[in-house]
C-alpha cells in the first residue's frame, strides 16, 4: 500500500506548477515533502484532496485513483491556519469530525481525548479567538486527525510552535505512524525533516529533483560535513580557501564546513593546525539534509532567491521516491 | 472527489451550523422584532385607512343639464348617504359625504380621475320623461355605496315625477329610472371588484411586501457572501475545502441561511396572521359596528403571505447563490461591498419595476419582467397583489425561476470552488473566469 504521485502535471495560465511530478510514499511512513516557496507542494496536496484537478497524470492510494476514494481517507492541515473565531473549540472539532463522517458523540469523545493529549482540555469550551496561536495550531491539527485518516497531509505543521509544543506534535506524529498511518508534511525546517522522516521528496519548479530514503540521499551525495571547534581564529574567510571546502557556516560552537566529494579531511586538519589554531573538535559527518537540498535546488528552502544554477532536474524514477 | 460527493449529510451539517450561527446572534433577534412590529402595522393598515376614511368627507358630484333636477338629486342623495348612527344626529356627528352639483362635467371627470371625487352621478331626462341615472366610480356595482345610490336614483325619479306633475288632474305615467354603474380603473381580487379603499390598502401592502422582499434578499444574500468571505479571511476555508465539497458547502450555506431567513419570516408573519384572525373584532373595537360591519378587509391575506413566502424563498435562493460565488472571490469582507454592488443594483431594478407595477404602469416591460429571473420574484409578487393575474402566469413565472436557480447553481458552484482558493487577488470578471477554468 502506498501513495503514488504519477507524472502529475498542473498549469495555472502561463505558470507550470507541476511538471510531471513523480514519487511514491510508502504506507506507515513519516514523509518529508521539501521545496522552496512555489515549488508545487501545496498544489500537489490540493490535487490529492480533490480540491483542484490535475491537467495530466494521476495520484493513487492503494492503487485506487484519488477520485475513487472517500473524503475521509485524507486529513489535511493547511499552511494557512484558521478556525471559526466565535465558535467553541469542542463545537468546531465535532463539526469537522461530523463532516468527515464521525458520529457527533464519537467526535466529541475523541476530540476531548486529543485535547487532553495536547494538554489543553480546559480550552474545550473556549472560543477559538480566545486561544493563543500555538493552541489554535494544535486544535487545527486535531481537526485534521480526528477522523483517523489513512493519509495525513500537512503543510508546514511545525511553523510557529514553541519547543514544548513541537515535542508534543512530534510525539503525535510518531504515534500515528506506529498505528500505520501515513504522514506527509512539507517544511522549511530541514533539521525537523531530518529528525523525523525516513524518506523525503525534494521538489523544485514542479519537478522532483531528489528523493528516496534520507540515508540513501546522503550516501549518494558523496559530500561530507566537517564540524570543527577550536580555540583561535575560525573565520570563514580563510577556512573557505582550504582545499576541498565548498562552504563554511560559522556558529557559536565553531564552524561547519561542507566538503566537496574529493576533499581529504586529513589535509584540511593539517592546514588548520598549521594556521596556529588549537583544535578541540574534529568530526566528519554525513551531509545535512539542508546541504543536500541546497545541492539539488541551488538555494536553501527559506531563500526565495536562486544562489546557484539550478541542479539537474531530470525526474527521478527509482527508489522510494520514484 | 468533489463532483461525486453526495449533498447529504455534509450539506445538512453545514446548514445546521450556519442556521445556529445566525439565529443565535443578538442582531438577528433585534431585526426580527422590528420587522414583526412592521408586519403587524401592515396587517392593521386597512383598519387604519378605514379609520382615517371615517374622519374624512367623501365627495360625490351630481351632473345634469337640468339645474332643478340636479338640486333635487343633491338633497335626496344627501339624505340617503348621510344617515347618522342610530338615526340620531349628535352635535359632534359629521356627515361623511358631501354631495354637490358639478356644472362642468369635464372638470368633474378630472377630479374623479385624481380621486378628489369618489363618484359622479349623471342624470339625464329622456324624451319619454324617464330618468337615466349613471354612477361613475372606482367601485363595482355591488358596493354598498353603488347599491345605496340605486335607491337614491329611484327616489330622485319619484320626486322629479311628482315635481313635474301638471296642475290639472291629468296624470302622466311614472317610469322607473334606469340606473347603472360605470366603473373606471377597477382593481380586482380574483375577479371580484375592490373598493378604492381596498385597492389602496392592497397597493400599500404590495409596496411593504416588495420592500421587505428587497431588504430580505439583499440582507440575507449579504449574510451568505459575508459568511463565505469571513471563512476565507479567517482561513478556516482551508480546513473546510478538504472536509466538504464546494457543492456541499454552497448548498449548506444557502439552505442554512435561507432557513434562518425563513425563521425570521415566520416570526414576522405569525403575529400578523394572528391579527388578521381577529381583524373583525379589532375593526369593531376601533371603528365601531357601523363602519366595521360588512366591510371587507383585503389587505394581508394568508394567500398573499404564502405567495410572499414562495417568492422570498425562490428569490433568495437565486440571489444567495450568486452572492456566495461573489463572497468566495474576496479575501477581505471589506471588498464585499464593492463587489456586491452590481448584484444589489439588479435587485433594485426588480424592485423599481415592481413599484411601477403597483402604480399600474410599466405595460409590456412589467409583464415581461414578471416572468424573467432575477426580476420575477419582485414583479410577479407585485402583480399578484394589485391586479388580476392568471394562474398559468404565476406557474410559468415560478417554473422559469426554478430553472434559473438550477442554472445559476451550476455556475455558482464552479465559481465558488475556484474563488475559495484565491487569495490576495483583486476580484474581477477576469479573475472569475480564469479561476473557474482552473478547477
Amino acid at each position: 500500500m502506498s501513495l503514488e504521485i504519477d507524472h502529475v502535471t498542473k498549469r495555472f495560465a502561463a505558470t507550470t506548477a507541476l511538471d510531471g511530478l513523480t514519487f511514491t510514499v510508502p504506507q506507515g511512513e513519516v514523509f518529508g515533502f521539501l521545496g522552496a516557496n512555489g515549488a508545487g507542494k501545496t498544489t500537489t496536496m490540493r490535487i490529492c484532496l480533490g480540491i483542484i484537478r490535475a491537467d495530466g497524470g494521476e495520484i493513487r492510494w492503494d492503487g485506487r485513483p484519488t477520485a475513487d476514494l472517500p473524503r475521509g481517507t485524507w486529513g489535511y492541515l493547511p499552511e494557512e491556519r484558521g478556525l471559526y473565531p466565535r465558535m467553541g473549540v469542542l463545537d468546531q472539532l465535532v463539526y469537522f469530525g461530523s463532516l468527515y463522517g464521525l458520529a457527533p458523540d464519537r467526535a466529541r469523545r475523541d476530540a476531548i481525548g486529543w485535547l487532553e493529549r495536547f494538554r489543553i482540555p480546559e480550552l474545550a469550551g473556549r472560543r477559538a479567538e480566545e486561544l493563543s496561536k500555538g493552541n489554535q495550531q494544535k486544535v487545527q491539527f486535531i481537526a485534521a486527525v480526528l477522523h483517523d485518516p489513512a493519509v495525513l497531509l500537512m503543510d508546514e505543521p511545525f511553523t510557529g510552535l514553541d519547543p514544548v509544543n513541537l515535542i508534543l506534535l512530534r510525539g503525535a506524529f510518531m504515534e500515528l505512524r506506529d498505528r500505520g498511518r501515513t504522514l506527509i508534511f512539507s517544511t522549511h525546517q530541514m533539521e525537523v525533516a531530518e529528525a523525523m522522516c525516513e524518506s523525503v521528496a525534494i521538489v523544485d519548479h514542479g519537478r522532483l529533483v531528489a528523493g528516496g530514503l534520507v540515508r540513501d540521499l546522503k550516501r549518494a551525495s558523496g559530500r561530507r560535513t566537517l564540524r570543527l571547534a577550536a580555540s583561535g581564529d575560525l573565520a570563514p574567510s580563510w577556512l573557505s580557501e582550504l582545499p576541498g571546502v565548498e562552504s563554511v557556516r560559522q556558529d557559536a560552537g565553531g564552524a561547519e564546513l561542507e566538503l566537496l566529494p574529493e576533499a581529504d579531511p586529513a589535509v584540511i586538519l593539517a592546514a588548520v593546525v598549521a594556521h596556529g589554531v588549537m583544535v578541540t573538535r574534529f568530526e566528519v559527518a554525513e551531509p545535512s539534509l539542508e546541504a543536500i537540498f541546497i545541492e539539488h535546488v541551488g538555494r536553501s528552502a527559506d531563500d526565495d532567491t536562486t544562489l546557484a544554477p539550478r541542479a539537474a532536474a531530470a525526474p527521478l524514477s527509482a527508489g522510494t521516491a520514484a | 472527489m468533489a463532483g461525486r460527493d453526495p449533498l447529504l449529510p455534509n450539506a445538512g451539517i453545514v446548514a445546521r451550523r450556519e442556521y445556529r450561527d445566525r439565529t443565535r446572534s443578538p442582531l438577528f433577534l433585534a431585526a426580527t422584532f422590528v420587522l414583526a412590529v412592521l408586519a403587524m402595522l401592515a396587517a392593521l393598515a386597512p383598519i387604519g385607512m378605514r379609520s382615517l376614511d371615517r374622519q374624512t368627507v367623501t365627495r360625490i358630484a351630481v351632473v345634469s343639464g337640468d339645474a332643478a333636477l340636479a338640486q333635487r338629486a343633491v338633497g335626496l342623495v344627501d339624505s340617503v348617504l348621510n344617515v347618522p348612527p342610530n338615526g340620531v344626529a349628535d352635535p359632534g356627528w359629521k356627515p361623511p359625504y358631501s354631495v354637490e352639483i358639478a356644472t362642468d362635467a369635464a372638470r368633474a371627470d378630472a377630479q374623479l380621475a385624481s380621486s378628489r371625487l369618489a363618484g359622479i352621478l349623471h342624470l339625464e331626462r329622456l324624451a319619454t320623461g324617464q330618468l337615466d341615472v349613471s354612477f361613475r366610480t372606482f367601485e363595482g356595482p355591488a358596493s354598498a355605496r353603488s347599491q345605496l345610490l340605486s335607491l337614491a336614483a329611484f327616489g330622485i325619479g319619484v320626486i322629479d315625477w311628482s315635481a313635474r306633475l301638471p296642475p290639472s288632474d291629468a296624470r302622466t305615467q311614472f317610469l322607473v329610472p334606469t340606473y347603472r354603474v360605470d366603473t373606471v380603473n377597477l382593481a380586482t381580487d380574483a375577479g371580484k371588484a375592490l373598493s378604492p379603499l381596498q385597492a389602496t390598502s392592497r397597493a400599500f401592502l404590495a409596496i411593504v411586501f416588495v420592500v421587505l422582499l428587497l431588504i430580505s434578499i439583499v440582507i440575507y444574500g449579504m449574510w451568505v457572501a459575508s459568511g463565505v468571505a469571513a471563512e476565507k479571511s479567517s482561513r478556516v476555508m482551508e480546513l473546510m475545502i478538504s472536509a466538504a465539497s464546494p457543492r456541499q458547502m454552497l448548498a449548506g450555506k444557502v439552505v442554512g441561511i435561507g432557513a434562518a431567513g425563513l425563521t425570521q419570516y415566520l416570526a414576522i408573519a405569525a403575529p400578523a396572521l394572528v391579527l388578521l384572525g381577529f381583524q373583525d373584532r379589532i375593526a369593531t373595537a376601533v371603528l365601531g359596528p357601523d363602519w366595521a360591519a360588512g366591510s371587507q378587509f383585503v389587505g394581508l391575506t394568508p394567500q398573499l403571505l404564502f405567495g410572499y413566502g414562495v417568492f422570498f424563498l425562490l428569490g433568495f435562493a437565486l440571489f444567495a447563490l450568486i452572492y456566495a460565488a461573489m463572497g468566495s472571490f474576496v479575501s477581505r469582507p471589506d471588498d464585499l461591498q464593492t463587489l456586491s454592488l452590481p448584484l444589489s443594483l439588479v435587485a433594485m431594478v426588480g424592485y423599481l419595476t415592481a413599484i411601477v407595477a403597483i402604480g399600474g404602469g410599466g405595460g409590456a416591460w412589467v409583464t415581461f419582467a414578471s416572468f424573467v429571473p432575477p426580476f420575477s420574484p419582485f414583479v410577479m409578487l407585485a402583480r399578484i397583489m394589485v391586479s388580476a393575474v392568471q394562474p398559468w402566469e404565476v406557474v410559468l413565472s415560478v417554473v422559469l425561476l426554478v430553472a434559473g436557480i438550477a442554472l445559476v447553481a451550476v455556475a455558482a458552484t464552479r465559481m465558488y470552488a475556484a474563488g475559495v482558493l484565491l487569495y490576495g487577488q483583486r476580484p474581477g470578471i477576469r479573475a472569475f473566469v480564469a479561476a473557474a477554468r482552473r478547477v
